[in-house]
């Protein structure tokens, strides 16, 4: 098991280098633009354009494809197919099957929302595969995002882990006293008590300890806090940042203009 | 700012500890239930006790970090719902605060309330986002409404409304069995331990009146169902 749970990957590269903050921008401004957008070529243009070229730029390019291949495409691919098949828009009746019609309303439909969420999802697993989470977090608190907030984000992701082994190991403890985790339905609903019991308690036994442990080291107190990593934002970063907002109310305008 | 100043109170250090932890069940639980194959989701459990024990903003807050981690780091389809976790938490809270988490078949209206809110808040998203159509498995039910000529909004709601109870009960069931588990001691360190008091002598006649109001709430339930749809 993975001791942290985390995308980033660790190279040397311009994304890589970018403000935690503009890449953030970026992600949310193409997803943004893909839906906010009139045209129904918009997101396969982002997705060839912006997002496979950064994953070259970004050198996570094998990472991305491997994502993309494994977890996007499926997801996109199921919804594209639910979408044309079931969408009852259009009257070009392309493809009939049973009582099911395609139209090429359905059909473009269907293709502009897949693209979309692949969009969505693309640009969020580029920001995360070149991003550490505990350095967004340093970045946004110097910021002002209250310090209570990157605390609850970094330490649920150093949790989770420890509580997915935790799980397995209580599944594993019941099975071997007998537990039926497979059996029937009313077994399985019978078998949700003794894991889940467990693992709740067992975890918020440990809250009362962590809160007297990090309120000895300052966690509510309101003073200003140094950080060991300097975070660089470069005037590139905020011009790229200022570009990405313009882009994106360039496309709401073209939106409102085209209606 | 009153306001602001009250929902300061609700956030002390033990609520700050236990938001990642009720994160944290949110998601193995939602992968527990997953790994039993059983046909509901309980991933707001932790969203749930947050909102009973520590007030309606700070489940709001879980319910809403949530789905974001969920999204970001395991399956990122689940980012576009987080307002639907965050009104979860929210509504939890006020029902708590209302004494809703004081008997078990109080419990039940709490989490039809809270059915009722999730379906409610997930309908634009599914509308707006998918198409109405997601990858989910009762999207199938979704696209035999739409099939049959019934709009989009409609389709998806009734959806919704068939499919969240279920869920949205058994989670608030076993959120309560959860802090019933808990020490008076350890529940009292958190900001609003008076939500969870268990009452006294609740009567039957009260018993009755509730089976009646959830009764009552079906029936309303079904005939806006049947208005919608006819």
């Amino acid at each position: 098991m993975r001791e942290r749970l985390s995308f980033y990957v660790k190279r040397e590269s311009f994304l890589h280098h970018l403000n935690p903050l503009t890449k953030l921008t970026l992600a949310f401004g193409l997803v943004f633009a893909a839906f906010l957008s009139p045209w129904y070529w918009t997101p396969s243009f982002f997705v060839l354009f912006a997002i496979i070229p950064l994953s070259f730029i970004g050198k996570v390019q094998r990472e991305y494809f491997g994502a993309a291949l494994r977890l996007i495409l499926p997801a996109a691919g199921f919804l594209f197919l639910m979408q044309s098949f079931f969408q009852p828009i259009g009257v070009k009746v392309i493809f009939k099957f049973w009582f099911l019609d395609i139209t090429q309303e359905s059909l473009m439909f269907a293709f502009t929302n897949a693209s979309r969420i692949f969009v969505m999802v693309s640009s969020f697993t580029l920001f995360l595969l070149t991003t550490h989470p505990s350095e967004l977090m340093s970045d946004l608190t110097r910021r002002g995002l209250p310090s209570q907030f990157a605390y609850v984000i970094i330490s649920t992701i150093q949790i989770i882990p420890q509580m997915q082994a935790k799980a397995q190991t209580i599944i594993a403890a019941q099975r071997s006293r007998g537990l039926d985790t497979q059996g029937s339905f009313f077994n399985r609903i019978g078998a949700l008590v003794p894991l889940v019991g467990p693992l709740v308690f067992g975890s918020l036994v440990e809250v009362e300890e962590r809160a007297i442990a990090i309120e000895a080291r300052g966690f509510t107190s309101t003073s200003i806090k140094t950080s060991l990593r300097e975070i660089p934002d470069t005037r590139f970063d905020k011009m790229f940042r200022w570009f990405l907002i313009l882009l994106v109310i360039a496309v709401i305008a073209a939106r409102i203009w085209l209606s | 700012m009153k306001f602001f100043e009250d929902i300061k109170k609700d956030f002390n250090t033990m609520i700050w500890v236990l938001i990642p932890v009720a994160i944290a069940i949110n998601i193995v639980m939602g992968q527990i239930v997953v790994i039993l194959k059983l046909p509901i989701y309980l991933d707001s459990i932790g969203t749930v006790l947050v909102a009973v024990i520590g007030g309606p903003w700070a489940g709001a807050l879980t319910g809403a970090l949530s789905n974001t981690i969920w999204g970001l780091l395991i399956d990122p389809n689940a980012l576009p719902w987080w307002p639907v976790a965050f009104f979860i938490g929210l509504v939890a809270g006020f029902c708590a605060k209302g004494g809703l988490f004081k008997t078990w078949w109080k419990v039940l209206i709490a989490g039809f309330l809270i059915a009722l809110t999730a379906a409610i808040v997930s309908t634009p998203i599914a509308v707006y986002i998918y198409g109405g159509i997601t990858a989910s498995g009762s999207s199938f039910i979704t696209a035999y409404l739409l099939q049959t000529g019934q709009g989009v909004f409609q389709s998806v709601f009734s959806t919704n409304f068939l499919v969240e109870p279920v869920d949205k009960i058994s989670t608030s069931l076993l959120a309560f069995a959860i802090i019933q588990g808990l020490s008076s001691r350890f529940l009292a360190r958190f900001p609003r331990p008076e939500n969870v008091e268990i009452e006294q002598g609740a009567e039957r006649t009260q018993l009755f009146i509730a089976v009646g109001i959830v009764i009552l709430l079906v029936l309303i339930a079904a005939f806006v169902l049947v208005k919608i749809l006819g």
